[in-house]
Parts: C-alpha cells; structure tokens; sequence
C-alpha cells in the first residue's frame, strides 16, 4: 500500500481497529521521541504498542503522560524555548497513544498532528524554517505498518 | 533618592486622579476585601489584603494630597517611599494579584482596587521594580510582536498545521473579510486545536474571516505590567491591522485580559473610538448561535462545569453567553460554588503566571479552586481562556485530581453537526 497525502493518510487510519490505532500512533510518537528527554514519555509508547494492555495499566500510562505533558508547558508570558515545546507536543503525542477511547477520536490521527507538532517546533528552534518531513514519514510509516 | 526612584514617586503622584482620592479618603477599613482575596484567604497572611497591598501609593497620596500629610511632610514627621520599600513590595503588588477585581466587586464604599493596584504597578514598573518575567514578556510583545516570543513564520506553520488537521483554509490578510481573528501566544505555541475550531466554527456559520499578519497577538503585558504607554503600542498594532484589512468585527480569543484590554480599554488607551466592534470570541459564538448559525449535535457523556474567566466575565460582562453555549452541548452541567461574577481566581491572570517566583504562592492560592471543583464532583472542566486552562491543569496536577480542562470554543467545535 502506497500513501502519498492526508486523505490517504486519514482514510487508512479510519480502517484501523481501536488496538491497532494504538499501536500505530505509538511508532508516530516514536519517531519524534529523540525530542524529549521524558522517561514517562517512552513508557507511555511502550505501553500503547502492547496488544494485551489492561484498561488500568492504560489509565496509569495516561495519567503519567499527562503529568509530563502538564508539566512541558510552556507558560503564559514566559519566553517560549521551541525545543522545551517540541518536547512539549512528544509529550502530547504520548498522551494521545493511552488517552482513554472516546467516540469520535482516533489516537493514531492526534498522535501523528502532535508528532508534526513537536516535529515543527524542532524546526523553528534549528533555524531551518517550518517545513520538515515529518507527514511524509508518517505516510511511510503507516504503509510499513498496514504492509507488514 | 536615585533617578528611578524619583521618577516612580513622580508617576505615582501622577496617577493619583479623583477616583483614587476618594477610594483612599473612603476606606473604612472593614477588611471585606481581604475575605475576597485568595491570596489572603489561603494563606492566612494578613499582608496579602488587598488595600495593604497599595501602601506606597497611600503613603505618596497622603504626604501629598491631604493637608495633614504635606504638613507632616514639610515638618519631616513622614517617611518617603523608598526604593528598598517598594521592591519590599513587590511581591504584594504583582506575585500576589491576579488584577482578578474580587475585591473592588465586594468593597462597601465602592473602591475599585484592582484599578489602584494597576496604576500603583506603573510606578512599580517605572522606578525598575516589575518582576523580571513581566518585563521580559512586555519587552518582547513591544520587539517581537508577542510576549512569548512567536513571529508570523510559527503562526504560518500552525496555519499549515490546521490546514492538514481539518482540511479547511486558513485566510491570512483578507481585506474586507467580515472578522479578524486575534490569537494569544499560548493558542499559538500550546493550542493549535483553538484555531482549528474556529476555522470548523466559521466555516459552518459561512462567514468571512482573517488571521492579521501585522497584528496576530491579542495578549496586552502593558496591561498587566502597568505600562500604559507599551499598552496602547500593543492596542494600536491591532487596530492599525483592523483598519488596513477593513474588518467588521475583531475577535478577542480566549484570554480573560487580551480582552478587557483591547475592547475596554483600547479606545481610551489610543484616544479615540475603534472603526470596528470587538467582541469575545464566546459573544461570536452566542451571536451565532442565536441566529441559527451554530449548529450542534450530541451531548458531553462526561459532567462538565465552567471555570469563569475573572478578566472575562467579572471584568468583561461576559457571564451568560458561555452557559447558553454550554447548554447546546452539556446535559450534565454543574456550577461550581459562588459562579459568574463571584468567582475565584485561577491565581495565575494579571501576569502572575509569568513569574516564576510566584509559582509556589499560587500553587497555595489554587486550594480554593481545588475545594470548589471537588464540591462539584464534576468529570471535565471547561473554561475560555488559555492561561487559564494551563494555571488549572497545573493546579490540578499539583493536588493529583484528574479532572481534563478543555476550551469552550473547541468543545462547541467538537460538537458541530456532520454536514460541517
């Protein structure tokens, strides 16, 4: 399978089980992980790829990664450092891996804007502009995934 | 006495108008105030009542304006204000105000002492005592264009952002569009989903809108550092971009202060009247909404409550147009303990959350909140204004109480019906 935009990207998402949108918005928050240095984050990716996950090791991954996205804010009136706040949307991306199932959302989608997100920051604080290939990895990453 | 000094006393004497006369001369000192200040409250220290925290000024007004005082004065029976007095002050002046109005809304004799506190911190900030991180942010909004530090490329790249997460053009310099939309620095660097509602929202209500390149920021630090000259900087760029792109209708986002600033204050800050209409984003909304134009479908499953912005409804007038909001969406709503215009604080406006020295006093101050929000036994807690919501997340954080805090515009967006 080939995906080479975000309609594509989105309509391929939609087909995945709710345990397979996990998994793959954990290997989008992956590929961004390099930006963060929060241990939580990567226990909270770690924990979305497992198939067997209970509903209470789910929850206390979702708490621990909003306590590191809360916490990687960055605060009204206070200078924002772009790479505090790539770690910032890691951060984000990890609590949409474990965020609890609501109707209407789709982890795999969240996780991959907040990965673009953190992606973009890195960018900005590099000095290279905003463009990057983050979306372009996604696809990538995606097709591995649904091709595997 | 050092030149800062002196030129801080001179400003103090100036901002002494009549209504400051008359707030000091009427004080009766019941203390009422220091029972609506969180600060005070859960503390229990009584230095943070709010008329305490204006000494210097009622120092400088009496040895000045009273005839008693220049007779203590001239005989050398008063003390000057001095600079070791005021940076003793300093915590009391800003780390322990959110300029959230409780006070003046509870006084007997009608003192409005947030106004006091905001024209005492002009000569705070002129005489070199505002706290470093409002300084830093006022620099920055008056160099840059925002008190965080973000320029128009992170504001395309968000736009970017938005426009590959709904599939919706974001209109950037449109003249003659119908509203201009201001963003705050937070909405840029934490909460792209805030514009991505607003592109959904607008997009339904088939309405013409436009970011401003020149003028992207609502947020106003002169506001809060009690500058009035980087103030009407600020307020004129927005109206400088307004005026270029002929807009109808400027739209204040969800800040509390950006707010009060721009739609209260700006005409009087620039001398003269606006040739558009500010209006908050939730009065865009229930405006849309009482004609039709919004368009919902489906209820929260979780209880919801509301936090009131203090800048938004107790200074703004903005009380009943987020409940009406609230009701399209909300089956399960719950007020928490004294709503609308009684509210308490977040304990992070008036410029408080960017200071960091203030940060554990504000953690103390956020009890009162934590008390309320239990009460309410409440599952998601809504509010409009993005330093807020973080100041609440944080709080909630701190006491481990796992509640979500989203932003009411985003939460109507979520619930816009399919044909959107």
């Amino acid at each position: 399978m080939n995906i080479s935009n975000d309609s594509e990207f989105k309509a391929a998402l939609s087909f995945l089980s709710g345990t397979n949108r996990r998994r793959v918005a954990a290997h989008f928050s992956e590929n961004v992980l390099s930006l963060s240095k929060d241990a939580r984050i990567k226990g909270a990716i770690d924990a979305a790829k497992r198939a067997d996950i209970t509903p209470a090791e789910l929850a206390a991954a979702y708490q621990t990664a909003r306590a590191a996205s809360v916490e990687s804010y960055t605060r009204c009136g206070r200078e924002c450092n772009w790479n505090d706040q790539a770690s910032h949307f890691v951060a984000e991306a990890g609590v949409a891996c474990v965020q609890p199932d609501k109707p209407g959302a789709n982890p795999a989608w969240d996780a991959a804007m907040q990965a673009r997100m953190a992606r973009t920051c890195e960018t900005i604080a590099t000095g290279r502009g905003t463009d990057n290939a983050e979306a372009a990895a996604q696809y990538r990453i995606l097709a591995e995934f649904l091709n595997s | 006495m050092s030149a800062s000094i002196e030129k801080g006393i001179s400003v103090l004497k100036e901002v002494i108008d009549a209504p400051i006369a008359s707030y000091f001369s009427s004080c009766v000192h019941c203390g009422l105030c220091a029972e609506a200040c969180l600060f005070y409250t859960e503390s229990g220290d009584p230095k943070y009542t709010p008329i305490h925290k204006l000494e210097p000024l009622r120092r400088v007004y009496k040895q000045e304006y009273t005839l008693l005082g220049r007779f203590a004065k001239i005989l050398g029976l008063s003390k000057p204000v001095t600079d070791e007095e005021l940076e003793e002050w300093k915590p009391l002046v800003y780390d322990s105000c959110t300029l959230c109005g409780r006070c003046s809304l509870v006084c007997p004799v009608g003192n409005d002492i947030v106004y006091m506190v905001r024209r005492l911190r002009e000569g705070m900030a002129i005489s070199g005592h505002a706290p470093e991180g409002l300084a830093g942010a006022s620099q920055r909004a008056v160099e840059i264009g925002s008190p965080m530090g973000v320029k128009l490329p992170a504001v395309k790249a968000q736009m970017k952002h938005v426009q590959a997460d709904t599939g919706i053009e974001i209109p950037l310099d449109v003249v003659g569009a119908e509203y201009m939309v201001l963003m705050s620095s937070m909405e840029i660097i934490n909460f792209p989903e805030y514009l991505a509602a607003i592109a959904r929202i607008m997009k339904q209500a088939g309405k013409t809108w436009t970011l401003c390149s020149e003028a992207f920021e609502a947020t106003n630090s002169g506001i809060q550092i009690g500058v009035s000259d980087i103030a009407r900087v600020l307020v004129q760029r927005i109206v400088d971009g307004a005026e270029k792109l002929k807009v109808k209708t400027v739209i204040s986002p969800e800040c509390g202060h950006a707010y009060t600033a721009l739609r209260w204050e700006g005409p009087n800050l620039i001398g003269r009247p606006y040739s558009f209409e500010v209006l908050h984003i939730l009065e865009v909304l229930d405006g849309f909404r009482n004609a039709g134009l919004l368009k919902t479908s489906g209820f929260e499953e979780a209880k919801l409550t509301f936090h009131d912005p203090c800048q938004l409804v107790r200074r703004g007038g903005v009380l009943e147009e987020p409940r009406r909001l609230l009701n399209l969406v909300a089956k399960d709503y719950v007020e928490t303990g004294d709503p609308g215009k009684m509210n308490w604080c977040c304990g992070g406006g008036g410029g408080v959350s960017a200071i960091e020295e203030a940060e554990e006093l504000r953690l103390t101050a956020f009890k009162v909140k934590k008390v309320q929000l239990e009460a309410t036994g409440a599952k998601t807690l809504v509010t409009a204004c993005a330093n807020c919501r973080i100041v609440l997340e944080e709080g909630l954080e701190h006491y481990k109480m796992d509640i979500p805090v989203v932003g009411l515009t985003e939460t109507i967006a979520a619930h816009l019906t399919a044909k959107e």
